[in-house]
Order: C-alpha cells, then structure tokens, then sequence
C-alpha cells in the first residue's frame, strides 16, 4: 500500500500534465490551472515537515550533547527566531519585517555579508588554482591556457586596451567553440532527463520512494 | 631535489597569492582607473528592446538570486528596473527564492533611496487612493494630477513611481516554476496580493496585464541554472521574450539560447551591468555610471594579477625544466 499509492499519484498525475499540455480546452486549462494552485499548498505542508525534521534531528543533537552539539544549536535559533520576530514580537520590541526590526538586520547585515563573503572567497582560490593549475604541460593543456587567458581578458576593458581582438575573440570562444560543446551536452542531459522521468512516471525508477513499504 | 629560484617560484606559498589579490581588491577603491567599458552585442540588445517599450507594456524583473551573488546580480537588476522606471515602464518584481524576496527588497531600497542622486521617489498605493477613486489611472494624467496637487519632485529625484501603476511588488512563492507556468494563464491566480497585502486585482497595471501573455519581457537576474525556467516555461509555452543576467562564471552556459533566439540578450557578470549602465549614460538617462561601472577597476586589476601568476607560474615551470623531469616538487601549502 505505501508503495502503490504513490506510484499509482505519480501514474495519474504524471500523464495527466503530460496529456494535458497538448489540448487546448477549457477543461484542460482548468486541470492546469487548479495544479499550479495545489502545489504551493501541497509545497507549504512540506515546508512543515522539513523544519519539524530539522528541529527533531538537532532538537537531538543538543540534548545528547553530540559532537559539535553548538553547530546544531546554531542551525535551530534562526530558524525559530527569524519568523518569530518577525511574526510575533510588536515592531516596538524590535518585531516586524521592516527596518529596524531584528529579522531586517538579521538579514541585511548577517545573513547577507557572509553568503557574500563566502562567494568572494572564489576570487582567492580561483587566483591560485589559475597559478598551480594553467601550466602548459601539453598541447591540450596550452590550448586551455589560451583560451582561458583570451577569454578572461576579453571580460574585462583593459583587455580592449591591450588589444581590440581580445574581446572579439573571446566572444567568438563562446559563441561557437564553446556553444557547441554546451549543446552536445545539453541534448544528451536534456534526452537523459526525459528518459529519467518517464521512468519514474512509469514506476520502472523506484529510488524516490526511499525504501517505503519493503 | 634540489631548490632553486625557479622551483621556490613554483611552490609559492599561496597565501602570497591571496595577500596580493587581497590589495588588488582594495586599491582601486581608492585609486579608480575608469577605463572606459565598451557594450557588447548581448547587452546592447537588452537595451535596444526596452527602449523600444513604453507606458503601455510591461515588463518582469525578477531576483532570482541570493546574497551570495548579489555584488554580480543585483547592479544589472538595478540598471533595467532603473532604465524600465525612467521610461515609465510598468514593472513586476518577482524572486524565486526567500533570500531573493530580500534582495529584491534591497535592490527597491537602493533605487528608492532619497539620499542618492537620480533615485526614484515611491508614491505607495495607499498614498494615491483618492486619484483612483476618481477613474486616474492612465500615467500621464496621474503624474499631471498628483503635482496638480502640490506634490514637487525632489531635485535629486529621476521621477515619480506610482505602486500599482508603475510597479508591482509580486515576491517570492514557493515551486516558483510553477508560479510561472501558472502566470501563463494568470497573474492573479497565483499573486492575489502583493508583497505588502495590496489587492494586486485592483492595480490598474494587472488589469492591463492579466498574464504573462500579456507581457513584453521577462529580465530574470540569477547566479544560478533557476533562469532557466523563464525559459521552459515562458518563452516555450507562450514565447514570452526573455533575457537573462548572469554571473561571469555561469554566463557562457547560457549563449546557446541567445544562438537559437530564445533569449534576447544576456549580461555576464559584472562587465555586463557596467555595459547597461554605460548605455543608459549614453541614452542621456543618467549622469554617469552606477556601481558596476566602478567595480569593474577591481576586475581589470584582479584579472592582470592572475594573468601575472599564470605567466610567472609558466616561466618557472619551463626555466627550471620542470617540463623535463616530470614531476613538481612537493611540500606546497
């Protein structure tokens, strides 16, 4: 039962969209249009259960005192306190969304400066890999250096300044050599994923089941 | 082995590495090049296909990414909200994620911001109420009629924006594909109210815009794959044109679609949103240049700096003999 039951909604549904997106009437629009409501619901209820089953795991972790226990604990606080601040404590204590709400600088000056901090962080490692790795070892290994040097100046003015073909050049890379490359893959991504969810719709792949019902 | 200038150089210790870009960041903050920035063909076509539209179009502008790529993403956001509000554009803001609902609040802010030259001054939807009760709705004659009434524009103001009329605040919603897919048929259908709790049926733009259909760009702004969608399931089920603006690291992942014109154009990176924003100087929008344009000093002395390393690393490799020997000395840290 918990495994037919999904599969037999994954079958349903599943045909169903796919039958759907080829006729044009009402009926169809509705089908559609009811689906595309239904799922954010659907979606809010999953919202529920991944934050009760983060909470459960390191609800534990903390209890336990598990190895790096604070990790755990630094994970739940902004998870309850973000939208309780938000939610429920009045704006004159620091509540609300806005400034100069806690959940408004929680955001623009944590959250916000360490996701960008950590992005940044490329630029260093980027610097020193392009230096340990771009050696011109072989002739595969000098036609990447190339194209890498060329396409990099081509980003940026002082490349133009260096020399105008820089970016010209660097444009045509992306444009043919690089673009055909990316539409090789893409096709057979694209055919893989197709092939993937006809599988599932099917019920031929059962891994998304996670091992229900056995 | 044993050491010698050329294997020292090769082993560099690479915290070398990041001390010198470290200062390469930095020093051009102080010490600006403001070389020029030519625009290419991806971001002229961009523009050229917003300064075709007008108050009787409409466009989205959705923030599709986060924090994380905000220093890349959000300048090119700013530059098409900025250019769509100085031509009287009605915009839809989307995000396709919670963190990209509070970029697209921020991006707002910084546009918005009456201490900064240029800024767009917000009239809320509340603040225009009684204009509406009174059937003025139509743009020209809401501006004419709000200044009619003693309202000034700022010196320092770009002009006015009217919520509801000029903008929309749709946000974030969850499986935002589907929210897509499913404003292909209607807007409202997914949106019933805006970011603040406005009736988003009531806004004369919705009214005039009831679908995506009825759209004339989507410029989705994303330092992921997530841009995509726009594609799938915009322009491929009902040809919404679509452009896209991109992290340099993602964006020649996306040129096969500006090849089989599906996309109108792309900006990669920062260099794309210093194009914009040199368009719109050119176009006589704007006095000069945003923040891109200055970011782009970092770029031009990071990008001679690792083209420094790969030169240095490569001389050493070939003075030393390392090509030879077959293998590097070890101890790297």
């Amino acid at each position: 039962m918990k495994r037919t039951v999904p599969l037999m909604i994954v079958l349903v549904g599943g045909v169903l969209m796919i039958i759907q997106y080829f006729i044009p009437h009402r009926i169809s629009q509705d089908i559609f249009d009811n689906y595309t409501i239904w799922v954010p619901i659907i979606g809010a209820f999953a919202l529920a259960l991944g934050v009760g089953s983060l909470t459960r795991l390191h609800g534990h972790k903390v209890r336990n005192k598990a190895p790096n226990w604070p990790y755990s604990l630094a994970v739940l606080l902004p998870i309850y306190l973000m939208p309780i601040f938000a939610f429920f404590v009045p704006v004159s204590f620091g509540g609300g969304m806005d400034e100069p709400g806690f959940y408004h600088f929680a955001f623009m000056h944590i959250q916000v400066p360490i996701q960008s901090t950590m992005f940044s962080i490329l630029a260093f490692y980027i610097a020193s890999a392009a230096f340990r790795a771009f050696r011109a070892k072989s002739v595969l290994a000098t036609i990447l250096l190339l194209t890498a040097v060329i396409v990099m100046m081509g980003q940026v003015p002082i490349g133009e300044l260096l020399g105008s073909w820089f970016p010209k050049l660097g444009l045509w890379i992306i444009d043919f050599p690089n673009n055909a490359a990316k539409r090789a893959i893409g096709l057979g991504v694209g055919f893989g994923i197709l092939a993937t969810q006809l599988k599932i719709i099917f019920g031929v792949e059962r891994n998304w089941l996670g091992g229900a019902g056995e | 082995m044993k050491e010698n200038i050329w294997s020292r150089m090769l082993n560099l210790d690479r915290r070398w590495i990041f001390l010198f870009i470290g200062v390469v960041c930095i020093v051009p903050f102080f010490f600006p090049f403001g070389l020029p920035v030519l625009p290419t063909a991806h971001v002229i076509s961009i523009f050229d296909y917003v300064e075709n539209l007008g108050p009787e179009n409409a466009i989205f502008v959705s923030f599709d990414f986060d924090p994380g790529t905000d220093p890349e993403n959000m300048p090119m956001a700013v530059a098409v909200t900025r250019h769509a509000f100085s031509r009287h554009i009605p915009v839809f803001f989307t995000a396709n994620a919670p963190l990209a609902q509070g970029m697209l609040e921020s991006g707002l802010a910084y546009i918005t911001n009456p201490a900064l030259e240029g800024y767009f001054h917000v009239v809320s939807w509340q603040e225009w109420a009684q204009y509406r009760d009174q059937g003025i709705t139509e743009r020209d004659q809401l501006e004419a009629a709000w200044e009619a009434d003693g309202n000034v524009l700022p010196a320092n103001s770009s002009g006015w924006v009217f919520e509801g009329r000029d903008f929309a605040k749709l946000g974030y919603l969850p499986y935002f594909s589907l929210v897509i897919l499913g404003m292909t048929s209607s807007i409202a259908s997914q949106y019933p109210e805006d970011m603040n709790g406005n009736p988003l049926v009531e806004m004369p733009m919705l009214q005039e815009h009831k679908s995506l259909r009825d759209v004339d760009l989507a410029a989705t702004f994303s330092g992921t794959a997530a841009c995509t969608w726009w594609i799938t399931y915009g322009r491929e089920k009902i040809g919404l044109p679509v452009a896209f603006g991109v992290t340099a690291v993602s964006a020649t992942d996306y040129t096969i679609f500006i090849q089989s014109g599906q996309l109108i154009g792309q900006m990669g990176g920062l260099r794309g949103a210093a194009e914009y924003e040199v368009l719109l100087q050119n176009a006589g929008y704007f006095d000069k240049p945003d923040r891109a344009f200055i970011g782009m000093d970092v770029q031009n002395a990071a990008h001679l700096l690792i083209l420094f390393f790969i030169v240095l690393g490569n001389i050493a490799y070939f003075a030393g003999g390392f090509h030879k020997k077959g293998a590097l000395l070890k101890g790297r840290r």
